[in-house]
């Protein structure tokens, strides 16, 4: 370093008074807001606007009011006038750095977005979803703190902003909060698959899932700072969250194309991964058929928080319809009635008018309501069609019949003769994600949790046809698995979803439906014959033998996959077969598409919550780098949001986001002490007077 | 001891990027964290008040967590830190220019020409005189005496040749000694 040595070294030594706290907080806030809002894109002008009207306030002033005028009052007394008008215009017109391009040392930076589409996008939400959103427009107002986060995850171009926005506000809401002792939510437990060998159980029998309430759940639960529960975490419905883009069939005679691929496994370099993905056919516009809905909501005291969110969701529902589909309405809370009869879609006002005014009240008769909602669908039952009651509820049915399998057993019983059922699951804490399934399964329809009006519109708006429009039903899948080349597997989650291997040709076993447009994966992780990883030791004493002994033909092959299903209106199956071969093989999991890769950072991250031994080894930090690297396009940002829930559950397995602390983020700090003296390490590095052991 | 037992947790900036790359919020909060000071005193010569200062850092940091994910210079965090500052700095300064030139060019007249100084407030003083140069002096002034770093390093800073900062040193000198000239006279 060639230091100048002259008179004008003395520019060092000048004190430079140190800033404000706030003013570190808030930058750091802001710098946390701008890496989530995204990638290479600017913040949105927005994002900054008005941010910092006190400081411009007190910069103004400053820098207006030095000594000069105090020393000299006839001159201050004459121009304070002015300046005061001044001062004003000039806060309302000055918002630093808010038209300048940004120069950012050659990164490279989005075209600025106006904030017109911002305020549009405000104005709409405002206008369309009342209390819940109100927080919304407030947000835009709000500084960047820790609640301004919410304000700037906003992102600009894309397709739409209102749904991001709306997931915020709904987020926002403090009452919103639920502690996680006082968590009323209902799950049903269940073990993880575990290791299998391939002599004694060659075949594995599961229906398939195209549900995604998991996610969601996982998603809140992170969101609110607290680790899932285990039981709440269903792998297969995390990895269906996502879209992939999977080759699908031509045409509707084959209802779905299967893709399998065989790579080696990130999480242990002795096993490889099965990936079998499956895409149904997408229905064209012309092809749906007509639909008969019946709405069954439920509008018990519990749902007070979400008819908002409600209306707008049937809003959103109701514009995705035909004008020849018709829509009935049921709520039940107390006693079940019937608010719209079987109407027309093309009669949009009536049913808005309907949805609009919805009270609540009283507590819920499910079973009353569930009955009245079939005998609507009967009515205006249409052949051929998609005759189908969707239910939201939180889901306490606390009246009539409430044990799950009585309820189980009518929405089995209306499912043969062609009515099935939809749920969506709202509101927080006290939602049964038990009895959603159960229903949800046993009425061939999916169940969906609805947490914000962003996962209303994945569902209802992106998804509409798939969500509406079954291409096929009763789809089970069975893979056979060949001794002589795979020794081991598992099969990762599906675990409500088991069948017996038996079920697999019984056609009178029910299983899970694919809408048009579908996709649904299925991830097994097999263990090669004479791999080191192998778990499971050989018989001394005999082997079950299978009959597809060493010798006979296909030896080659890993395994045998055979889905079997129904038409929407058939009733006998029929059955795909496709061999899993060596033409299978990629050679490196980097080889593997966007969407494979980016499916098993799902599986893995999902496998980490659910503690699964086998995905002990890999870190939060690798799971994340494979899911950034197979980001792709993901134009409705589903796929950066799963990267920040996978920090959050790093930080928070880790202790870093205990009691809201930050300063241990960078260390290996085990417990919390409080700074009492001067702190001349910087541990206490958010100045609250607590820092890392 | 236990702050020994952090300071050999500690990691390393090349690691902390490469986690907030990946969106890990709480590594870019400690790197932000570790480097806010640093950014806001040159924040701070830059503009010779705290608010200012204030805002700059800021900003600095919005465009740090929005640019993050594409940084690849992995040694180079300060350099380029150098570079976000004193370009949000000018877009800053571009911003005032019009609205708060008069009063700066006050300030500064007030300050050198004023009361006599002490030691501390003559170093002010030249501050205040090397605010008003022009921008590439005054840059290459802040980076060279300010930061202590050599003409090569602010030229990488400033994305020109090594020359060409030395005659920007150069120039400011020039000025910056008939300032120092009027400030000893009064």
């Amino acid at each position: 370093m060639i230091m100048a040595k002259d008179e004008f070294d003395i520019l060092r030594s000048a004190a430079v008074p140190a800033p404000r706290a706030e003013a570190r907080a808030r930058a750091i806030q802001a710098a946390l807001v701008a890496l989530r809002s995204g990638e290479t894109s600017a913040a949105p002008q927005g994002t900054r606007r008005g941010l910092r009207l006190t400081t411009r306030a007190i910069r103004l002033w400053s820098g207006i009011m030095p000594k000069n005028l105090i020393a000299a009052p006839a001159l201050a007394g004459l121009v304070a006038l002015p300046i005061a008008g001044y001062a004003t215009f000039h806060l309302l017109n000055e918002r630093p750095f808010a038209v300048l391009p940004d120069q950012g040392a050659g990164m490279p930076d989005s075209p600025q977005l106006a904030g017109r589409k911002e305020q549009d996008a405000l104005a709409r939400n405002a206008a369309t979803v009342s209390p819940k959103q109100e927080i919304a427009p407030a947000l835009s107002k709000m500084r960047v703190t820790s609640d301004g986060r919410r304000e700037s995850q906003i992102r600009p171009g894309e397709v739409d902003n209102s749904k991001l926005m709306a997931d915020q506000a709904a987020d926002a809401l403090p009452d919103a909060m639920t502690q996680p002792e006082a968590n009323r939510d209902r799950v049903a437990d269940f073990k993880s698959n575990r290791v299998r060998s391939t002599l004694e159980e060659p075949v594995s029998t599961f229906s398939i899932d195209a549900d995604t309430a998991s996610y969601s759940f996982v998603r809140r639960s992170l969101k609110e700072g607290v680790l899932p529960q285990a039981d709440t975490v269903r792998v297969e419905e995390m990895i269906n969250y996502f879209p992939y883009g999977w080759k699908g069939p031509a045409e509707a005679s084959a209802p779905f194309n299967s893709t399998v691929s065989v790579m080696p496994t990130p999480w242990n370099d002795h096993t490889k991964l099965m990936h079998i993905a499956i895409k149904g056919y997408d229905l064209k516009p012309e092809e749906r058929p007509k639909a008969n809905l019946v709405f069954l909501i439920d509008v018990s005291g519990s749902m007070i928080e979400e008819l908002t969110l409600l209306r707008s969701t049937f809003r959103l529902l109701v514009g995705k319809l035909g004008p020849d589909d018709t829509i009935s309405i049921v709520t039940y809370a107390g006693e079940a009635g019937t608010v719209l009869e079987p109407t027309r879609a093309s009669e949009r006002a009536k049913i808005l008018q309907a949805i609009d005014a919805l009270q609540p009240g009283g507590s819920t008769a499910g079973e009353a309501g569930i009955q009245e909602a079939y005998r609507l669908a009967e009515k205006s039952f249409v052949k051929g069609g998609v005759n189908r009651v969707m239910l939201a509820t939180d889901g306490d049915f606390n009246l009539g019949q409430t044990d799950d399998d009585d309820l189980k057993r009518i929405i089995e019983e209306k499912r043969k003769s062609g009515v099935f059922l939809s749920v969506f699951g709202f509101g927080r804490g006290n939602l049964n994600d038990r009895m959603m399934q159960t229903i949800a399964q046993s009425g061939n329809g999916t169940a969906v949790y609805i947490d914000t009006l962003a996962a209303a519109e994945k569902v209802l708006v992106e998804e509409a046809s798939s969500t509406l429009f079954p291409i096929a039903k009763d789809v089970k899948i069975q893979v056979e698995f060949n001794p002589e080349k795979v020794s081991e597997y598992r099969h990762i989650g599906y675990e409500t979803r088991g069948h017996n291997r038996e079920d697999f040709n019984n056609d009178r076993i029910d299983a899970g439906e694919i809408g048009s447009g579908h996709a649904v994966t299925a991830i097994y992780e097999i263990t090669p014959k004479s791999s080191t990883a192998t778990v499971i030791h050989d018989l001394r004493y005999g082997q079950a033998k299978t009959n597809n002994a060493a010798g006979v033909a296909n030896t080659d092959e890993y395994a045998f996959v055979k889905i079997r299903y129904k038409l929407p209106d058939g009733d006998v199956s029929k059955l795909i077969t496709t061999p899993v071969t060596s033409a299978n093989d990629l050679s490196s999991f980097a080889v593997a598409g966007d969407d494979q890769r980016f499916s098993v950072a799902v599986a893995a991250f999902g496998q980490k919550l659910r503690d699964a031994d086998q995905t002990a080894g890999m870190s939060y930090y690798r799971i994340a780098e494979i899911a950034d690297a197979a980001r792709g396009a993901d134009p409705f940002g589903y796929r950066a949001e799963f990267l920040s829930l996978v920090w959050r559950a790093s930080a928070l397995e880790s202790g870093h986001l205990e009691n809201g602390h930050v300063d241990c983020a960078g260390g290996k700090g085990t417990g919390l002490v409080a700074v009492t003296s001067d702190d001349l390490y910087d541990l206490d590095r958010d100045g609250d007077g607590i820092a890392c052991k | 001891m236990k702050e020994i037992l952090l300071e050999e947790g500690e990691v390393s900036d090349g690691e902390l990027i490469g986690r907030a790359r990946l969106r890990d919020e709480a590594a870019l909060d400690a790197l932000i964290k570790r480097h806010y000071d640093f950014v806001y005193r040159v924040a701070y010569r830059w503009s010779g008040n705290r608010v200012d200062a204030e805002d700059i850092a800021q900003e600095v940091c919005v465009r740090l967590g929005r640019a993050i994910r594409g940084f690849k210079g992995n040694g180079a965090l300060k350099s380029w830190l150098y570079t976000l500052t004193l370009n949000a700095a000018r877009d800053l300064a571009r911003r005032n220019r019009r609205e708060t030139a008069k009063a700066e060019a006050y300030a500064v007249h007030e300050g050198i020409f004023g009361e006599p100084h002490a030691a501390d407030d003559l170093a002010e003083a030249l501050w205040a005189a090397v605010r008003q140069l022009p921008d590439k002096q005054r840059e290459a002034v802040l980076l060279v005496y300010g930061e202590g770093l050599s003409h090569s390093a602010a030229a990488e800073t400033m994305a020109c040749a090594e020359a060409t900062v030395s005659w920007h040193i150069h120039e400011a000198k020039k000025r910056l000694r008939l300032a120092m000239r009027s400030l000893e006279e009064a």
